[in-house]
């Protein structure tokens, strides 16, 4: 029987398999579909310290081999969460990750302070430097490799719990902001968050986002995931988390191959809810064919050109 | 579940639309009017669409497709015995709770799901009316169907080539007081055009549900893009986002904010 466990730093998951942040909510409405017990890990929809209703008009556009999205981080804001959604997703039987967002170092030293307190079960909190369809915060800060080591400096203090930087490809060097949340005291680095872009409709002449520009997500963004995941894991010491595209257990074994230690599957669980319990089956059926004891030592074994 | 289900029927109705029908027992048994599916095509997401009626005892459900773009065209190029994915039924229907009367208006393909709640309506024994509008007679489908079901239809067309000359407003104003009196309204169609129903409903004290339609991805409430405003009852907060597929698609008129 192979040993589908993964270690990202000190979090222990029983598969490589979670769901990411803002496809699966806080894994109430997948609960009908999906035993979480078999994944590896869940992380919840973007929280931020006060709700948010999110952006106004059309938030969605279909694009070749993925979508675009500009939902723009609505959630019921911290207080809420801890009292009605927390508590659920930890009878849900697997590792919940908190993915924290904000407009402010204040925000976030606030929310980290509070979710990344002992008492608080989560496993780890993911520090979202990377969305790209709220005005302040996130992905504006990490879009430099400074702002991503100004903001790990100003939480690092506040929690013992790992902190996971979910970081933009909107860069120039990825490497750079990577290295940025390491050196500033970063767990684990989850790569990569949305693409930005757009879609026209050609018979009004107007985007068909109501905020312009949406995030690119899907089997569409894999490859740049994948180029990301594999020049980080060159120079970093610490985990990588690879999210992007994912659609089946190959997917899951060529991030392993890049760098990754774990995954994260988002866009596809909006295809298929239960696709989460299908990869972790399909990863055991690869490692069991191709005689492999431990999934971890996938982690890194490309050999490069 | 996500369920496999078979394409076994399909009647082309012309202008781009056709009834699709697909064997699957526990859609058929528990779906309810105003609820939908979300269909899988071969391009990326899935295609939501409305249930037009179902076959308990055969195990199949129907829906009303019509081509807007290249995912409806390729699930409508389907061939009997193709493997769909399919989700459902989603979200909430038409509510027949203290209904003793129902008018169902449809603009154009509204029709569909608007049908299912005439069948609905039928078989509780409740007296319905259906007002339907379209842009041509070339536009028209499912007329002899609601007939059937409605003590009575009022069809019209932009064009006037087909029934009344106007829209259904024009055809909701012929209605007496007695067709109208303690009727609930059911809508489906444009949202303009469902704007006027609710204040037409509204003037004349009717109740008034209406089923709406945001662009959708997963259709079970986790990805947030389908959402519509809704009145806060917080004061100072002019509106909620609720998901249209979740909360929806169909809604307490009075409680939309359009």
């Amino acid at each position: 029987m192979v040993d589908l466990s993964v270690r990202v730093g000190t979090v222990e998951l029983r598969n490589p398999v979670m769901l990411a942040s803002g496809t699966c909510g806080f894994g109430r409405e997948l609960s009908e579909y999906l035993d979480f017990s078999g994944v590896g890990g869940i992380c919840s929809k973007g929280l931020t310290l006060l709700a948010r209703e999110g952006n106004p008009g059309c938030r969605a556009a279909e694009t070749s081999s993925g979508m675009l999205n500009s939902v723009g981080l609505q959630n019921p804001g911290l207080s809420a969460f801890l009292e009605k959604e927390l508590p659920f997703m930890q009878g849900l039987g697997t590792k919940v990750i908190v993915n924290v967002a904000g407009h402010c170092t204040e925000d976030y030293q606030k929310m980290v302070e509070r979710l990344g307190a002992p008492e608080c079960a989560v496993a780890a909190l993911e520090l979202n430097l990377s969305c790209p369809n709220v005005k302040e915060g996130c992905m504006t800060i990490g879009a430099t490799a400074e702002g991503v080591y100004d903001m790990l400096r100003a939480v690092r203090g506040l929690t013992d719990k790992p902190l996971w930087v979910k970081l933009t490809p909107n860069v120039t060097s990825i490497t750079e902001t990577a290295l940025a949340a390491q050196e500033a005291g970063g767990d684990a680095v989850v790569l990569i968050n949305t693409l930005m872009g757009m879609a026209i409709d050609i018979k009004t002449r107007r985007p068909v986002l109501g905020n312009n520009t949406g995030g690119l997500s899907g089997p569409a963004i894999k490859p740049v995931a994948l180029r990301m995941i594999s020049e980080c894991f060159r120079v970093l010491s610490i985990p990588i988390v690879g999210v992007g595209g994912i659609m089946n257990a190959s997917d899951v074994i060529e991030f392993m191959l890049a760098g990754a230690a774990a995954v994260e599957v988002g866009t596809a669980s909006l295809l298929h809810p239960a696709i989460c319990a299908k990869i972790v089956e399909e990863l055991q059926i690869y490692a069991d064919g191709n005689k492999i004891d431990k999934i971890s030592a996938l982690t890194g074994d490309l050999r490069l050109w | 579940m996500e369920y496999e289900a078979a394409l076994v029927g399909k009647k082309m109705l012309g202008k781009g639309n056709a009834l699709l029908t697909f064997a699957c027992e526990s859609i058929a048994r528990r779906a309810q009017p105003g609820q939908f599916i979300n269909l899988s095509c071969r391009y990326f997401l899935k295609r939501p669409l409305g249930i037009c009626t179902v076959d308990e005892t055969a195990g199949t459900f129907c829906v009303g497709v019509r081509e807007v773009g290249a995912g409806t065209r390729d699930i409508l190029q389907a061939r009997i015995g193709e493997i769909f994915s399919v989700l459902g039924p989603l979200g909430n229907g038409f509510s027949f709770e203290g209904v003793s009367k129902i008018i169902a208006v449809g603009g154009g393909t509204g029709i569909y799901p608007l049908f299912f709640a005439l069948e609905k309506a039928a078989e509780l024994g409740i007296p319905a009316i259906c007002v339907n509008g379209f842009r041509s007679g070339a536009d028209a489908f499912l007329l002899d169907e609601c007939e059937k079901m409605a003590g009575k239809a009022i069809f019209s067309t932009d064009t006037g080539d087909f029934g009344m000359k106007g829209n259904v407003i024009d055809s909701l104003e012929t209605l007496s007081r007695n067709d109208w009196e303690g009727a609930a309204v059911f809508t489906v169609g444009p949202e303009i055009m469902m704007i006027k129903v609710s204040e037409w409903a509204a003037q004349k004290g009717l109740s008034c549900q209406v089923s709406l339609e945001k662009r959708m991805a997963c259709g079970i409430g986790i990805c947030l893009v389908c959402v519509c405003k809704v009145r806060s009852s917080e004061e100072g907060v002019p509106f909620h986002h609720v998901r249209c597929c979740r909360e929806g698609p169909v809604m307490n008129a009075a409680e939309v904010v359009w």
